[in-house]
């Protein structure tokens, strides 16, 4: 079932348009995130969904009604919508408990269902407190406490946990996701951070150039982007020029199979290929692996992929993982291959090293 | 009159068209009600300078021309030119020196300073001239002028410039420490600069106050165009009064126009959202006991002289010549007036504060705009428009009544509210009214138990500002005050004209004492609002 619908909206300031043509359905009980770059809409496009902006076209349904259309604009307070800002924004004014009744009739204000809520976001007891005296990560599930309250049709988060630290950030995003799984909220979430959208929800929609560019599950994002810059929006990605045969597709890095399952495979003919950094295996030139432990394992796909040469360019290590650079050899149009390897040893730039593929890859054709 | 720092700061602008293009364009509601609000304020906050202009459209051009140009003209705009280039000069540097001691230096006493320093805004300006010319009558003419008016308006310089050296960001005069600049370079070239901003306004402010100021040249005997409105007004040259007061809204407008040329387009501003971090302070060394000396001078003649004067002509007056008002009748009706115009001025503030804060574009730049007129109507010619128009186009009908002298407050005072509903919105954002109405709550309720709420403790400091300007304004209230009424201020006038100067003296202290309590909590509050603004 739709909890949330949007077709066709269109938003505009001025002569720049902001918003055109958003068309997106949001399950009931799911949490959806809205992932794109700064400037791309989704502030805005949260702001139309709240009622605070009227669309220029298009509609806007929640749980069946229409909110926004075609000589209709239902008044933010009549939408239940709860709208958990960037900073919280709790009322300065108003203590936790204040701040959490604030949306309910006056008489249940101080019952027992604030105290519940409170119960709820694990900060039973804190009632009393002023939101001054609360960390960054208490008055977001305040805020998120305050807007579950009125028991809303949808729940809107605008970078709920941007300006959290970084160590806070992990722990609040798994609370936030638990509770609403434990109430089974319809969550829109609004979000620059690719990790933050692929770790947190349900499913990501990428806004891009004022439009959905796709919305899937994280890892069909991931793998199967529709196109090669949404595949270098989330997440690294090597861009390779290949020439696409039957099923297969000719590379600097030898032969890999195209993916079946990908979007439209395209006709045979010069293509772009997207090779995550994960799918290439990298051996030091003396023959060893790095650590004895880098590159992925299992069966080497088809006899098609091939040795290139290369040499180290930069070596970036993060305890779990080492993302290398490294320059082919051959000539890839200047531009490096990125490697990602499990843990490693030291690989000072200049060294020689052999790259391996491991299909299957994602191809497009290439824009002439 | 706590000092305004945002007064002339007009914000960015910033525009949006309505959508064009877009399928089935819907418009954004503007708030009428709002609109119609604000425009009813403007239009009442321009009505003296259009009575001045259709007066002097009355009295003919050729009329006008030769009431300006003339010796008496030429004199006057010597005399109030000279002046106010002076005393604005000598209050930029002693407000500035004064506020970089107190908040950059280890100064010892720097909170008392800091203080002392600021309470003689709470004297009015005609009780400062009192206080000296009733001790040594020789002081007189240009040079007392300045004397008299740099101690009693050099604040005005002082607590923006204090303000915006608390608030700078104190890193880049350590950058340019660690780049080899010099101390003095340093403060020249970093200091300076991050505190143009609010030098420049204060010095706005104090040639405002200097054109519009009545009392103290009249106790002086110094000839300005103000006093010599005053004088034409009541010796019923009407028309030269008018062709005066042209002359003298034209000086404030140029006054207004080039401080915002001089402001420039340079920014100051902190980088980064780093946490208040204080600057180990400048040592002083040698230059400790000189300094102390200095401010322990300041503060003598500033605030000593005429506090001093008032308590020494209580005890030594001599016998009461003369029936008055009694001192808590005149009070009670200052406070009436105050309280009058306070409300009204909040009251009108708001509509326009919130749709500059909230709703910014065309609208706000105009209303911006029709302030500044404001500021730039000295109280006399404003009184003097109020008058002469009810006089000679409605019969009479008003003419010094409670209602027009209110009203001439409320229009005189306006900025000052403004600014202080302003300060007080910037602590309610907009994202909470968008929050409380996604909770279910109707605009009036938002109103009511959110905005309202936040912004209550802006609205009685704007509230105080105006009550405490009526407290103390002297021209437009000898100008228009109902016949048998007396405010402290006038009573005082009429004991001091009266060279009673024992019976003045009780009427001057109540005056500073009524104003310096919450002025200095004023001050406090926009010291306080200006952090949370960043």
């Amino acid at each position: 079932m739709t909890q949330l619908a949007m077709t066709g909206l269109y938003k505009a300031f001025g002569s720049l348009p902001v918003l055109t043509g958003v068309d997106l359905e949001v399950p009931a009980g799911s949490l959806t995130a809205i992932l794109g770059p700064s400037g791309s809409g989704k502030t805005t496009l949260l702001r139309v969904l709240a009622g605070f902006e009227r669309a220029d076209g298009g509609t806007v349904t929640i749980g069946g009604t229409v909110a926004d259309g075609p000589g209709v604009h239902v008044a933010p307070e009549r939408r239940r919508i709860g709208y958990v800002p960037q900073e919280g924004s709790l009322f300065p004014h108003l203590s936790v408990a204040g701040n959490v009744g604030f949306g309910l009739p006056p008489r249940e204000r101080r019952g027992r269902r604030t105290a519940e809520l409170l119960e709820s976001v694990g900060l039973g007891g804190l009632g009393k407190r002023y939101p001054h005296q609360l960390s960054g990560g208490q008055q977001q599930r305040v805020a998120l406490a305050r807007a579950l309250a009125i028991q809303p049709a949808v729940v809107l988060l605008d970078e709920p946990f941007a300006s959290l630290d970084a160590h806070l950030r992990a722990s609040v995003r798994a609370d936030v996701q638990q509770i609403f799984r434990q109430a089974g909220t319809t969550a829109v979430l609004v979000t620059h951070d690719q990790d933050e959208a692929l770790s947190t929800a349900d499913r990501v929609a990428v806004l891009r150039d004022g439009k959905i560019a796709q919305c899937a599950a994280p890892q069909d994002l991931y793998a199967r982007p529709v196109d090669a810059d949404l595949a270098s929006f989330i997440g690294d990605a090597n861009l390779l020029t290949g020439v696409l045969g039957a099923g297969v597709v000719q590379t600097i890095l030898g032969s890999l199979p195209v993916d079946p399952g990908g979007t439209a495979v395209p006709p045979p003919g010069p293509v772009t290929v997207l090779i995550r950094p994960e799918q290439v295996e990298l051996q030091a030139a003396d023959g060893s692996r790095p650590a004895d432990m880098g590159g992925p394992h299992g069966p080497a796909a088809a006899a098609g992929p091939r040795c290139l040469a290369g040499r180290v360019i930069s070596y970036g290590y993060h305890g779990h993982d080492a993302v290398v650079y490294v320059q082919p050899e051959r000539d890839t149009g200047g531009r490096a291959i990125i490697v990602r390897t499990l843990g490693g040893r030291d690989l000072p730039p200049g060294s020689p090293v052999t790259l391996r593929a491991h299909g299957p890859v994602l191809a497009w054709s290439r824009k002439s | 009159m706590a000092a305004p720092p945002a007064l002339a700061t007009p914000g960015p602008l910033q525009q949006q068209p309505p959508a064009t293009g877009a399928p089935a364009a819907r418009k954004a509601r503007l708030p009428a009600a709002l609109i119609a609000a604000s425009a009813a304020v403007a239009a009442v906050l321009a009505l003296p300078l259009v009575f001045l202009l259709i007066e002097a459209h009355g009295a003919g051009t050729s009329t006008v021309a030769g009431l300006v140009f003339r010796g008496l003209t030429r004199e006057l705009l010597w005399n109030t030119i000279r002046l106010t280039f002076v005393v604005t000069v000598l209050c930029a540097v002693i407000g500035t020196a004064a506020a970089w001691c107190v908040e950059r230096t280890a100064l010892p006493g720097r909170r008392v300073w800091a203080v002392l320093v600021v309470v003689p805004l709470a004297i009015p300006d005609f009780v400062v001239s009192f206080g000296w010319v009733s001790l040594w009558p020789w002081v007189q003419g240009f040079r007392g002028a300045v004397v008299v008016m740099t101690l009693a308006v050099y604040p005005l310089v002082y607590l923006p410039v204090a303000a915006s050296l608390r608030a700078a960001d104190p890193g880049q005069e350590e950058v340019a420490r660690s780049l080899g600049t010099g101390r003095v370079r340093t403060f020249f070239r970093i200091t300076l600069r991050q505190a143009r901003g609010a030098i420049l306004g204060g010095c706005l402010l104090v040639a405002l106050v200097l054109l519009a100021e009545y009392g103290a040249f009249e106790i002086l005997g110094y000839q300005t165009f103000t006093t010599e409105i005053f004088t034409e007004f009541n010796s019923f040259s009407l028309t030269s009064a008018c062709a005066l007061s042209l002359v003298l809204v034209l000086l404030s407008l140029i006054v207004l126009a080039g401080e915002g040329r001089l402001r420039g387009k340079g920014r100051v501003s902190r980088s980064g959202a780093l946490a208040a971090r204080q600057l180990s302070p400048h040592q002083l060394g040698r230059a400790t006991i000189p300094v102390l000396a200095g401010f322990a001078l300041l503060i003598m003649a500033a605030l000593g002289v005429p506090v001093g004067a008032s308590i020494y002509w209580i005890f030594e007056g001599g016998t009461h010549s003369l029936d008055g008002i009694s001192l808590p009748g005149a009070a009670w009706q200052t406070a009436l007036y105050g309280v009058g115009a306070a409300a009204i001025d909040t009251a009108a503030a708001f509509p326009v504060a919130l749709l500059a804060v909230r709703y910014p574009g065309r609208a706000r730049n105009l209303l911006e705009r029709s302030t500044y007129l404001v500021l730039a109507m000295p109280g006399v010619v404003t009184a003097f428009a109020l008058s002469y128009f009810t006089e000679r186009y409605a019969d009479s009908f008003l003419y010094q009544s409670t209602p027009l002298l209110i009203l001439c407050y409320s229009i005189m005072f306006f900025p000052l509210a403004l600014v202080g509903v302003k300060a007080s919105l910037a602590r309610a954002p907009v994202s909470l009214d968008e929050v409380a109405r996604s909770l279910g709550q109707s605009k009036l309720a938002v109103l009511r138990r959110v905005t309202l709420r936040l912004t209550g403790p802006g609205l009685v400091a704007a509230f105080c500002l105006v009550f405490l300007s009526v407290v103390t304004e002297l021209t437009a209230t000898l100008l228009l005050i109902p016949t048998g009424a007396a405010t402290l201020a006038t009573q005082f006038w009429v004991y001091e004209q009266n060279v009673s100067y024992g019976q003045a003296a009780p009427f001057a202290l109540a005056m500073i004492a009524v104003a310096a309590v919450p002025s200095y909590v004023l001050g406090r509050f926009f010291d306080r609002s200006a952090h949370a603004q960043r």
